[in-house]
């Protein structure tokens, strides 16, 4: 069975997050770039789970080929930690000057899919954590013509289906269609695993596949972005925090007595 | 005017328009002005007197109700019947208020209809034809802006709490609704559903008013018992941080944050919760919102408008007694 898993470089959340509290989080003179150097690139995390997905398929046994792709990388280290946990392909789509959006991405990934020999399954994270859009997947499932599951914990193909539970508002679903399919990943999923120090050494040797745009038989309409990112900030945090002294008894009778009197409770 | 931005709806078959419906008119409102249009609701299924009372209060000139054959929201089915409709319907600017599985059917729909998806919508800014959307990235701790194309069809998501709803036309009459059919072309649900999840029909932590959530500074899993004791004591629901989920201390269904429920209570109490923007996502719509954590620099604070600067374990109970004392 092969099974793609397309995967984001990101910038780490948690640098970005520290920066933005700190309000420290620089943008460039364009309006939209963030200028850190030190915050560092890493694969987004539900893509790496995505990809834990799977080795925990070929865990219990099952025959996978693991193909991770990537489209628009800095560089290539997320792509080298794919290697070491165990893929049996990674490949780097590059997209040099081009400017595309999400759209195109989708477009752009449905396409390698497709010419590199369909897949049995694609995985993609619920969401990237620099844009959270949650777009791509469901455009690569109808570009595709394949049922798109969202937001999954577990997912077991067999036979020619996949069953999947996801997670809902509700609670948990569970939730079966025919293969191919497109199924995104979520956090609940679990800690995706370290890669042994051995495989480390092994990848860091190992060189991904180069893809390039015009290796892929995309008109020009597939790569006119629909969007155009022209600006970012950092919203502004409402504040002025009243603090409540006092040991714990003597604050949370002063705190009940505040919240009755704002008519909260 | 012929050109409407068109607010998808469903489930308005009984009572009144959701939060997400009354967010995403108000924010509609604007869009529709500044583009000179009117507003029109697109409803999967069939609208209440009650909702379609609210559209004409939030300003929508027209109702279409386009007849399904669906249970729930079977996702091919939805898609394939918005896609028609707005085949037979061109619209250039559509509008979705954003849940769960609103999500997944207007992005599908963004790719039948070769429309531009953007998510996450917390404002518009129009000029001339030209649409800016502001939407939340990175987790809630940027804003980015998205520049649409003129003249290219554009489906917009709502974000939760974006906008305070606002009625601009309280008691307007209610405008007609006109059934409206699709030809969904024989379009079967290829996802069958094996069992579906047990919570649906309990409170929602979504229109709790009061919320009590903890974090990992509760320290261990049994201390969650201290949030759903002060929730209880204050007739409202615990909710969590994700890394406890993660954990196992509480269930998915209590997760709080940008991938957890979105909630706007009247009180929202977080206990040894850092105040990550993700979670933020979920809670700063709250009204009050106190935070406890022994860390007087914890981001929390910034948008709190009471703190305690102590330990959670030992200021939860007191309040639980306190709270309770009446
Ligand atoms: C893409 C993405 C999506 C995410 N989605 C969500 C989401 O939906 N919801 C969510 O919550 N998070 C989400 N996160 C995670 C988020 O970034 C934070 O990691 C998380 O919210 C932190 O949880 P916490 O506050 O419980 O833990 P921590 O950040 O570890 O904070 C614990 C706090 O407890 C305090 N503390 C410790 N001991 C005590 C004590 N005894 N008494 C009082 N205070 C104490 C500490 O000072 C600290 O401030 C997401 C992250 C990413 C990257
Ligand atoms: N540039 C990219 N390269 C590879 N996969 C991507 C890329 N952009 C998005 N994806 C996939 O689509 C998911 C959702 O991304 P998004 O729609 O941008 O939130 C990610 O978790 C990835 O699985």
């Amino acid at each position: 069975m092969r099974i793609v898993v397309c995967a984001k470089e990101v910038f780490d959340p948690d640098a970005v997050n520290s920066y933005a509290l700190e309000g420290r989080l620089a943008i460039g003179d364009d309006g939209k770039t963030f200028t850190q150097t030190s915050i560092p690139r890493l694969m987004n995390a539900y893509d790496e789970q995505a990809i834990e997905a799977v080795l925990r398929l070929r865990d219990a046994g099952q025959d996978v080929a693991l193909t991770v792709v990537s489209v628009g990388s800095q560089n290539t280290d997320h792509l080298k930690h794919a290697l070491s946990l165990g893929a049996n392909e990674v490949v780097e789509i590059e997209i040099g000057d081009v400017a595309l959006d999400y759209h195109c991405v989708a477009r752009v990934l449905a396409a390698y899919i497709e010419s590199s020999g369909g897949a049995d399954l694609v995985l993609c994270g619920r969401q990237a954590s620099d844009d959270d859009q949650g777009v791509v997947p469901a455009l690569i499932g109808e570009h595709l013509g394949m049922p798109i599951i969202t937001i999954a914990r577990d997912v077991v193909p067999a036979e020619g289906k996949v069953k999947v539970i996801r997670v809902t508002p509700d609670g948990d679903e569970v939730v079966e269609t025919a293969l191919p399919a497109v199924v995104t990943i979520s956090n609940e999923l679990g800690e995706p695993r370290y890669p042994t120090m051995q495989a480390k050494m092994k990848a860091r040797k190992q060189k991904p596949t180069v893809v390039t745009l015009g290796d892929l038989s995309l008109d020009g309409a597939a790569l006119a972005p629909k969007v155009e990112l022209i600006a970012q900030f950092v919203p502004e945090v409402r504040g002025a925090c009243e603090m409540i002294d006092g040991d714990a008894a003597a604050a949370a009778a002063a705190l009940i007595g505040k919240l009755k009197q704002d008519a909260v409770i | 005017m012929s050109t409407s931005v068109v607010v998808c709806i469903w489930g308005a078959g009984e009572g009144g328009l959701g939060a997400e419906a009354q967010e995403a008119l108000t924010l509609s409102r604007d869009l529709a002005a500044a583009l000179g249009a009117d507003i029109k609701i697109a409803s999967l299924g069939a609208v209440s007197d009650q909702a379609a009372c609210d559209a004409a209060a939030y300003g929508a000139n027209a109702i279409d109700a386009v007849s399904i054959d669906a249970t729930g929201c079977e996702a091919d089915v939805y898609v394939a019947a918005l896609e028609a409709y707005f085949k037979a319907n061109p619209a250039g600017t559509i509008v979705f208020p954003q849940t769960f599985d609103s999500r997944l059917v207007s992005a599908r729909l963004a790719a039948r209809l070769d429309a531009g998806a953007v998510m996450n919508c917390v404002g518009f800014s129009v000029d001339g034809t030209v649409i800016d959307a502001t939407v939340s990235a990175f987790g809630g701790d940027t804003r980015a802006v998205y520049r649409c194309a003129s003249g290219g069809t554009y489906i917009f998501s709502i974000n939760p709490n974006a906008v305070v709803p606002e009625p601009s036309n309280a008691g307007a009459a209610a405008p007609a609704i006109n059934a409206v059919s699709a030809d969904v072309g024989g379009a079967n649900e290829r996802i069958a559903v094996l069992e579906r999840p047990e919570g649906a029909a309990g409170p929602r932590l979504e229109h709790a008013q009061v919320v009590v959530a903890g974090g990992r500074g509760l320290g261990e899993k049994e201390n969650f018992q201290l949030v759903e004791d002060l929730a209880a004591a204050l007739d409202g629901m615990a909710g969590a941080s994700r890394p406890i989920v993660d954990d196992g201390w509480a269930t998915p269904a209590q997760q709080v944050g940008l991938t957890g429920k979105i909630t706007k209570p009247s009180l929202y109490i977080a206990a040894g919760i850092s105040g990550a923007s993700q979670h933020m996502v979920g809670c700063a719509a709250a009204k009050t919102l106190v935070a406890i954590n022994q860390d007087p620099d914890a981001a929390i604070f910034r948008y709190a408008k009471y703190g305690i600067v102590g330990n959670c374990l030992e200021v939860l109970p007191e309040l639980t007694a306190a709270a309770k004392k009446g």
